[in-house]
């Protein structure tokens, strides 16, 4: 222990020093706001001024808060993207991993959205999906259905945007399943070929449980994704939609802040939103350590 | 080594914070003295900060405005933010939370009460008045007066900010349809009593193209901004005068409701039912499918290409047969921790009420001008359109009100009003239901206001 040389001791240091900036950049505008913000949901606070103390009293009333019923009612609804995306994707990645022609075109094709801004794909669709000139009801009268006005019909509002949201992230999910795909190895398949076993058994016993790692990924952040999910809502329904009908959790959080001076509010909502997700992903870290059996 | 691991970690999170520390300082010295780095006079010279949302004709506006008083003012040099209309409100929450407040600032009319109870807005009124270049004093009393405040009620004491514009919401009519219809221009004095209303857009609602489906509608008009002039007309309110009761339960109030939704429903006036979003009758009324639409000051530039010609009237006049609308407005305000109080206060002043500056919005065609004489000269000349310009100053002078969510420390309430009203507008909930089940719950929201208010003026 003791003859440690002087740079040994020395590149320690160095050591901390490069982890430095993250951990700072952590502590400052992550773990700090994210204390500050806890804090608040136990004050009265308008965010201007003064905080006062006022125990549990914001998170009483949201229990009895209809408004925030609503928001996440709507927030869970929205999740139901989530399996169909996955779905999808996968589809895409086993077609795509077959190598015929145009690969390449149709993964760049699909990754497009993946990359493109969030408020400008927004805006696009919300013209897409206007009542009277939106390419989504010019294309749907070609077979004669009179679509609605999807964005201002508290029924439509939510498919409406689960749609886009699928559409958008389509392109990741494909390219990490693609990425999974390519390393599953041909052995496999080959042993499955001696053994007899169709296309369907091949997937079901093979394929999946190979990719299964990064299922779990996927659906692990799209659900910390989707409960935040904010920029689409604000740009496609400013207002929250007819009745409340697609304003999420976050939208909520933020008309509360930034609209009416209920930041301790505000704040109490964002812990519990925060408590979910905490809550939900060791969930799923436990479903999958013990479903992780096949390696 | 365990040890170890603490004291690093503690001298990290104490790093951390003497950081987090120097960055809000930073922020608060930022704006003020900056001399020394080589400037010519020897003197300090101080910088202020000014951060306002807007279109591009805004910003050249403002940019000579800034550059008018700078030339005033060798001592000050004034940094410019712009922001997109839409983040504004949000930056500046986030700037005020941070304590990064600019100097000089827009804010909305509604958040005057809170930002003063606050400890946000600085009192300028010892400044604005009697300056040496820019005179107040000729700007519309009632803009002014929407910026006083003496901790009790709005419109009285102390001046917080100065209107950057007002805002009256008039109504236009498509006069080009009115003449190939061969019917009677509307008089610019004597507003439509509603059953009027009703008949004139009847004959203006014509299926031109025999498809069983009317393409030219008598109008389309957004609750959310139109429904105000309908309930005011007919002797109702939001509110009572002391702004602590919602008053929608009111039977004058659910018969203006009722009316506005049966423009769609019973009369069939207005394009088809889900279309009640602004963007569709919107550009309607541009392709000139509309016979009336709201028009605002914001739009003349815009509505300079209209393929038809228009102009002004009053709204169509309920029970009490006068006319009514609302008249909004934005503030530019001063931050109460800045350095240079003096010269913030005199930018305030410059940019709300310097001729140059007007005279620039004006010929922008985005705003009436601040200053009465110069808006008087404006609305007499005829010439440009619309015609009966004289309707704007009528609004400002005589009978635009608030929005009623203004008058109250936040509009949570008045915006569930609005949240909700979509079964009213389809028809499948009849207007005096609507009202009596709201009420309460916007009651509700408005009492937590008044809380919010009271705690904070202590």
């Amino acid at each position: 222990m003791k003859t440690k040389s002087n740079l040994y001791r020395k590149e320690k240091y160095y050591g901390y020093l490069f982890i430095l900036p993250p951990v700072l950049g952590f502590l400052i505008f992550a773990l700090f706001p994210a204390l500050y913000s806890l804090w608040g949901s136990f004050t009265d606070w308008d965010g201007l001024g003064r905080m006062d103390f006022i125990g549990l009293a914001n998170y009483k009333e949201l229990l009895a808060d209809e408004q925030f019923h609503k928001a996440l009612f709507n927030t869970f609804y929205l999740m139901l993207g989530i399996p169909v995306g996955l779905a999808l994707a996968l589809m895409l990645a086993l077609s795509l991993n077959r190598g015929k022609f145009g690969t390449t075109t149709f993964r760049v094709i699909y990754y497009v959205p993946v990359i493109s801004s969030l408020a400008a794909i927004s805006i696009l669709w919300q013209w897409a999906y206007n009542g009277d000139y939106g390419l989504v009801n010019q294309f749907l009268e070609i077979f004669g259905i009179e679509g609605p006005n999807w964005l201002a019909n508290k029924h439509t509002v939510k498919p409406a945007i689960i749609i886009m949201t699928v559409w958008k992230g389509l392109g990741y999910s494909m390219l990490l399943y693609l990425a999974a795909l390519q390393s599953v190895p041909r052995s496999y398949y080959e042993a499955a070929d001696l053994d007899g076993a169709n296309a369907l058994q091949k997937l079901r016993h093979i394929t999946w449980p190979m990719v299964q790692p990064v299922t779990f990924f996927i659906v692990v952040t799209s659900i910390i994704g989707g409960s935040q999910i904010f920029t689409e809502i604000n740009i496609m329904t400013p207002t929250g939609g007819t009745e409340y009908s697609s304003a999420t959790v976050v939208f909520y959080v933020w008309q509360k802040a930034f609209g009416n001076l209920q930041m301790g509010y505000a704040s109490a909502m964002a812990a519990v939103l925060g408590l979910f997700i905490f809550v939900v992903t060791l969930i799923q870290f436990k479903l999958d350590k013990s479903s992780d059996n096949h390696d | 080594m365990g040890s170890k691991k603490k004291w690093l970690s503690a001298v990290t999170l104490m790093m951390a914070f003497v950081l987090v520390l120097a960055g809000c300082g930073g922020n608060n010295n930022g704006g003020g003295n900056t001399g020394g780095s080589g400037e010519g006079g020897g003197n300090e010279k101080a910088e202020l900060t000014f951060m306002f949302r807007g279109g591009p004709e805004e910003q050249k506006a403002y940019k000579d405005t800034v550059a008018q008083y700078e030339k005033d003012h060798p001592n000050v040099k004034v940094k410019v933010i712009t922001t997109a209309p839409d983040q504004y409100a949000t930056k500046l929450k986030a700037a005020i939370t941070g304590n990064s407040l600019p100097d000089v600032f827009f804010f909305d009319t509604g958040d005057l009460r809170a930002y003063v109870n606050g400890g946000v807005l600085l009192d300028i009124t010892q400044y604005v008045e009697g300056m040496e270049n820019v005179d107040i004093s000729k700007l519309w009393q009632k803009g002014v007066d929407l910026y006083r405040y003496d901790g009790n009620q709005v419109g009285q004491g102390a001046i917080y900010g100065l209107p950057k514009d007002l805002g009256p919401f008039s109504l236009g009519y498509n006069k080009t349809m009115f003449e190939e219809a061969g019917i009677p221009l509307p008089d610019k004095d004597k507003p439509y009593t509603w059953e009027e209303f009703i008949k004139v857009n009847q004959q203006l609602t014509i299926d031109k193209n025999g498809d069983g489906k009317p393409d030219q509608y008598g109008t389309g008009f957004n609750v959310n901004w139109s429904l105000q002039a309908f309930v005011w007309s007919n002797g109702a309110d939001w509110l009572d005068e002391t702004g602590t009761k919602v008053t929608i339960d009111d039977p004058k109030f659910a018969e203006a409701l009722q009316y506005f939704a049966d423009m769609q429903n019973v009369y069939k006036i207005t394009p088809s039912i889900e279309d009640a979003q602004t963007l569709d009758t919107y550009q309607r009324w541009m392709k000139g499918e509309l016979a009336f639409f709201p028009v605002g000051p914001w739009d003349l530039a815009t509505y300079e290409s209209l393929p038809f010609d228009y102009d002004l009237i009053p709204y169509p006049a309920g029970s009490t047969g006068e006319t009514a609308t609302w008249l909004g407005s934005l503030g530019v305000g001063v931050s109460s921790k800045t350095k240079n109080p003096q010269a913030a206060a005199e930018l305030v002043a410059y940019l709300t009420a310097s001729e140059q500056g007007q005279q620039a919005l004006v010929d922008a065609k985005i705003q009436i001008p601040n200053l009465v004489e110069m808006a008087e000269a404006w609305a007499a000349n005829e010439s440009t359109k619309p015609a009966n310009k004289q309707e704007f100053l009528q609004i400002v002078n005589e009978y635009g009100r608030p929005l009623p969510g203004y008058r109250t420390y936040n509009a949570e309430w008045y915006q569930l009003f609005f949240t909700d009203i979509q079964p009213v507008l389809d028809g499948k909930v009849t207007a005096a239901e609507y009202v009596k089940a709201e009420q309460p719950k916007m009651q509700k929201l408005l009492d937590k206001a008044i809380e919010q208010e009271q705690k904070s003026k202590k």
